[in-house]
């Protein structure tokens, strides 16, 4: 086999990142439209689906090994402060307590630029002061309360605006706000001058917290020299990489697995101080150790999606949008990157002149981390709120306004042609299922006293094509079953399952006859399960694996039954030649246990092309004008994202983006104490994430083309898109009902009611 | 969490003996648990009152109106066909209430007897008012979810719905102590906190729920429920509010307009019945009442919404009535 060295850009998450990957032999040309495929693109059910719902599936939280040790971590209640001593003596009295760490004895540990895992400046209510081991969980949480910590309080800010102002506690020497993207094209101050309507309007949106079922964890054993992981965890490698950079212990000392895992939703990138403090216990205590976050504290230092401020002023000449500028300021708490709104706005629509800056606000408040589609969301809310001011201030139907911008070919941004788009399909799947030609520019009449109806909807803009580095291992085993070994991991979003469906379609087995082994890195390399990017950039390396293992198979089989391999396919577990059919273990039985190991790897993307996925929601809600309460309908959710290789777990995909956006514009806020710097609602009470019954009709509609030049399975990301156009969409249909804008997320009946009465 | 001496006595007279001297009691624990796990109840002994059958199970005896355990599973309350003829409004404030676990394991006497859901009364940072402190961290702080009428020192809001429904029918409450038996109007088991009185509730630390009872000519009573929540379920009160009336040839004798969520305790709007008194339940006369009810209303820098939500939903039960 001939390995290349190749070197490819991708966007991952908005950004644009350049990856270097080995490839092996050549690629496979892409299925097409017509390639006749019997498993691929059928709903199969997961294939991990009753081993979850019976509670057999082993989640990292349900990890308790013999002898294992308990930690908690005592967390600043500051938002600001030096810590000048710790004293432990009253914790490590108490019987069962096995060792304390913090800033004065903890070994280095480097930690996403840091040199240490306990600062001597905690930064936030929550940051990490110290870490306690216990033999049970309880004297852990009672004995951690025993630690004395000095701490000498220092100024600080606990709020997005307030620490963008001229006058705020400067946080660091730089100040708070930094400049994180800018864009341009055409002349904005040019256009807004001969433009006929300008409209100007602010959007805030709140933190959103991911709150995913497991917790943040990790537990940590030394067997001698060897360290294994478990951890619930968007990326075994990642986390690999986190363990070495702290410990400066080699790879082949280090093995991480993640089996089952509970969501992450893009804050469980990497090694956590918790998994550093699990491993660092375990080798000083000669004992597993277990580190888990309780839900308080996994809501205060686990991540957040950045609360914004933005203004959007955007211009109309005639009927069509001329101009727009949209500023954005980001709340990244301690982060040190933060994610960019104006993205959609630079890259959506086709308008000629745009001009965008987005800012990193630093506040004493816990970091943010990538949150599905991290600052689309937001952008998205407030780009095409604006766009529906305006169309409502040129008296044109918003959707309408859309398609004159939607049409383009070509990425604005970049002037490369797209491989397929595919957004007015979209407009006009979408339209038609919610009734689009209900919608009345002042909303219509309820279906009770006090209730008005509005119609709303947003178009999605989301990269999703995957890259290089991806491999995997087919081993095809001689009884004719065959076990996929893939370094990715299913974060509960059915990679299992899709990718059982490639094996068994490429290989000719049936779907049952797969074993798919993910999460582990005794396997080759494979990229974190984010930013959209498992199935196209994973799928076409397994594909080929597959295929690999396939060409092997023939190969053999073309020497046991004497027929050139040419003529021979393998079709549902047996292989195939003119008037025969001979089972695959029947062949390969005839060599006593030899497996056959077919290798696959991800080839790069085209270059000059533009890889993006597309879609558009629908809303259809009815709003009561008396109690502010707002009630979802319907929901049409639409996505140009390549082929779909299971509609069953793709609708899935949808319907939990759409919820988790339900949740974003109608109801969870993290809500801050700013004369303390304490979150108020860091709980599942107070933080309200949607429940059942918050849950609408949902529509899920695929266009379902394949896009043959993205890569050899045509397909592209979908985890992303469903949670980007749908609170812009709802907050589009609220408008058209009420005749008010909240221009604040969530929409709450508080907002609702205060922009109500404040109507003109 | 704190060691605790835990019994779990078969008799009240044991049990009564056991609370003396500061104990606490636990029925459901769905409150109680919270508040340990918080830091904010450390108790050093609990009596666990779940076996006294004297508290158990809930009936309507003829001419005696409705008599209901402290015992009793909201549940049981919500699930009975029996009180959905009996008493509707009971299972109307109940089935938004919380979640299947919950009224499964709360009761009664627990649910009347919970202490306020403000987030800085349940941080165990904020050394408030009400746990002892100096201040309310709400009044200066984040304060969305508080009081608009009624509050002193403390601006913490009653969280139970079913209270507002039962007080609406003139429930009354026993209370059983080390000094004997108390029957009251079960309005009057919530207090104010103020002054020198830094609780929410009426009942002292050796005493026990032991009934509600509704009379019986409150049964005949029509009553309407309404509860706005930040989501469609599983969530406290925005503002609840329960009333009731008895209706004769089309006019209102003796209105009960209760509101939850609003004050430190269910918040009797008195104005308001009083001007309903011998009126037809039409628009106007439904809409006077709602603005009475609200009249006296201080909303604080965050909560002003809940004023005219609060004034809608009265506006709406009573309309209901008719």
């Amino acid at each position: 086999m001939n390995i290349k060295v190749v070197r490819t850009k991708a966007e991952i998450e908005g950004r644009i990142i350049e990856a270097t990957a080995l490839v092996e032999g050549r690629d496979l040309a892409p299925w097409g439209t017509d390639s006749g495929l019997a498993i691929v693109g059928k709903g199969h059910p997961r294939v991990d689906g009753i081993a979850r719902v019976t509670g057999r599936a082993q989640y990292t939280q349900d990890l308790y090994l013999p002898g294992m040790l308990h930690v908690r971590v005592l967390r600043s209640p500051y938002p600001r402060a030096r810590v000048r001593r710790v004293d432990a003596s009253r914790a490590l009295a108490l019987p069962g307590v096995r060792g304390v760490l913090h800033r004065f004895n903890a070994p280095k540990a480097a930690f996403r630029g840091e040199e240490t895992i306990f600062r001597d400046e905690v930064r936030f209510v929550g940051d990490e002061v110290a870490a306690l081991a216990a033999d049970t969980e309880e004297t852990a949480a009672d004995a951690v309360r025993l630690i004395d910590v000095d701490y000498e309080l220092l100024p600080f800010v606990a709020d997005l605006e307030e620490a963008m102002r001229d006058d705020a506690t400067r946080l660091t020497e730089k100040g708070n706000v930094t400049e994180s993207g800018t864009y341009e094209r055409g002349d904005t101050k040019r256009a807004f001058a001969e433009a006929s309507v300008v409209v100007e309007a602010t959007y805030r949106t709140s933190t959103q917290l991911h709150n995913s079922l497991e917790t943040h964890g990790a537990v940590a054993r030394w067997d001698g020299d060897l360290l294994t992981v478990w951890e619930s965890t968007q990326h075994v490698f990642g986390v690999r990489a986190g363990l070495q950079a702290a410990l400066k212990i080699p790879y082949s000392d280090i093995r991480v697995l993640c089996d089952y895992m509970g969501g992450g939703f893009g804050s469980k990138g990497g090694a956590g101080k918790y998994t550093i403090v699990a491993s660092i216990f375990a080798r000083q205590l000669g004992k597993p150790v277990r580190c888990f976050l309780t839900r308080d504290e996994e809501n205060l230092a686990a991540g957040n999606r950045s609360a914004t401020y933005q203004t959007v002023k955007i211009a109309a000449k005639g009927k069509r949008i001329h101009a727009i500028e949209h500023l954005s300021w980001s709340n990244s708490g301690q982060g040190r990157w933060v994610a960019d709104p104006t993205g959609p706005t630079n890259g959506l629509y086709d308008i000629p002149h745009v001009r965008t800056r987005s800012y990193k606000v630093v506040t004493s408040l816990g970091a943010l981390s990538a949150f599905r589609a991290p600052g689309y969301v937001e952008g998205t809310f407030a780009l095409d709120q604006a766009i529906d001011e305006l169309a409502d201030r040129i008296g044109e139907d918003p959707l309408a306004l859309r398609r004159r911008h939607a049409a383009l070919q070509t990425d604005p941004v970049t002037g490369m042609r797209y491989s397929l788009k595919r957004l007015l399909a979209c407009y006009d799947i979408g339209a038609k299922e919610i009734g689009w030609q209900h919608r009345k520019p002042e909303g219509t009449r309820g279906s009770a006293p006090h209730r008005r109806r509005g119609y709303g909807m947003a178009s999605q803009l989301w990269g999703g094509s995957g890259f290089p580095p991806a491999y995997a291992t087919v081993h095809l085993n001689p009884d004719g079953t065959a076990v996929l070994r893939c370094g990715t991991q299913d974060i509960g979003t059915g990679t299992r399952t899709v990718l059982a469906q490639l094996v068994a379609e490429e290989l000719g087995l049936a779907l049952g006859d797969v074993r798919v082994e993910l999460g582990d890195t005794s396997s080759q390399y494979a990229p974190i399960s984010a930013g959209s990017l498992t199935v196209s950039s994973v799928g076409p390396a397994v594909r080929l694996a597959a295929k690999d293992a396939r060409m092997q198979l023939l190969d053999a089989a073309s020497g046991l039954l004497e027929v050139g391999a040419t003529e021979l396919r393998v079709e549902r577990g047996a292989i195939v030649s003119t008037g025969r059919r001979t089972q695959i273990g029947e062949v390969l039985g005839q060599i006593e246990n030899y497996t056959v190991i077919g290798k696959g790897s991800r080839f790069p993307n085209p270059e000059d092309i533009s890889l993006k996925t597309f879609g558009a929601h629908f809303a259809q809600v009815e709003v009561d004008v008396r109690t502010g309460e707002v009630f979802v309908e319907h929901i049409v959710a639409v996505h140009d994202i390549g082929r779909v290789i299971n509609p069953l777990t793709a609708a899935s995909q949808v319907e939990g983006g759409v919820i988790q956006g339900l949740g974003f514009v109608l109801s969870e806020e993290r809500v801050v104490d700013r004369p303390t710097g304490r979150v108020l609602n860091g709980n599942l009470e107070g933080y309200k994430v949607p429940t059942i019954r918050d849950v609408p009709k949902i529509t899920v509609r695929f266009i379902d083309d394949p896009d043959t030049k993205a890569n050899n399975i045509g397909a592209k990301g979908l985890g992303e898109p469903p949670i980007i156009p749908l609170p812009a969409a709802i907050a589009n249909a609220v408008a058209n009902a009420i005749g008010v804008r909240v221009r604040t997320a969530p929409i709450t009946r508080q907002r609702v009611l205060e922009a109500l009465e404040l109507r003109p | 969490m704190k060691p605790f001496a835990y019994a779990r006595p078969r008799a009240v007279t044991e049990a009564l003996k056991l609370a003396r001297g500061g104990a606490t009691v636990m029925a459901g624990g769905t409150d109680l648990l919270g508040l340990m796990k918080d830091g904010i109840a450390a108790p050093e002994r609990i009596v666990d009152i779940r076996s006294l059958e004297p508290l158990r199970g809930w009936a309507r005896a003829k001419g005696k109106g409705l008599r209901i355990g402290a015992l009793v599973s909201l549940v049981d309350l919500e699930t009975s066909a029996e009180l959905a003829r009996t008493m509707p409004i009971i299972g109307e404030a109940l089935r938004p209430a919380a979640t299947a676990q919950l009224r499964t394991m709360g009761t009664v006497g627990g649910n009347l007897l919970q202490r306020n859901r403000c987030w800085y009364f349940r941080d165990e940072a904020y050394p408030c008012w009400l746990k002892g402190g100096v201040r309310c961290f709400a009044i200066e702080g984040d304060n969305r979810l508080h009081a608009i009428v009624g509050a002193e020192e403390c601006v913490a809001v009653a969280p139970s719905d079913l209270a507002p429904a039962l007080i609406a029918y003139d429930a009354t409450v026993s209370l059983t102590g080390s000094r004997g038996t108390r029957t009251m109007p079960l309005v009057d088991l919530f207090v104010t906190p103020h002054g020198r009185v830094r609780r929410e509730h009426a009942i002292t630390s050796d005493e026990l729920i032991i009934e509600v009872r509704v009379p019986e000519n409150a049964l005949t009573r029509r009553g309407a429920f309404e509860k706005a929540m930040e989501r469609k379920t599983w969530s406290f009160a925005l503002v609840s509010v329960a009333v009731s009336a008895k209706l004769i040839g089309g006019v209102v004798r003796d209105a009960r307009i209760v509101l939850g969520g609003v004050a430190p305790v269910p918040w009797r709007a008195r104005d308001a019945e009083k001007l309903l008194e011998g009126q037809v339940l039409d628009d106007a006369a439904c809409q006077a009442a709602a603005d009475a009810a609200l009249e006296r209303a201080e909303p604080l820098k965050d909560n002003g919404y809940k004023v005219p939500l609060a004034r809608e939903l009265v506006r709406r039960t009573l309309r209901r009535l008719a």
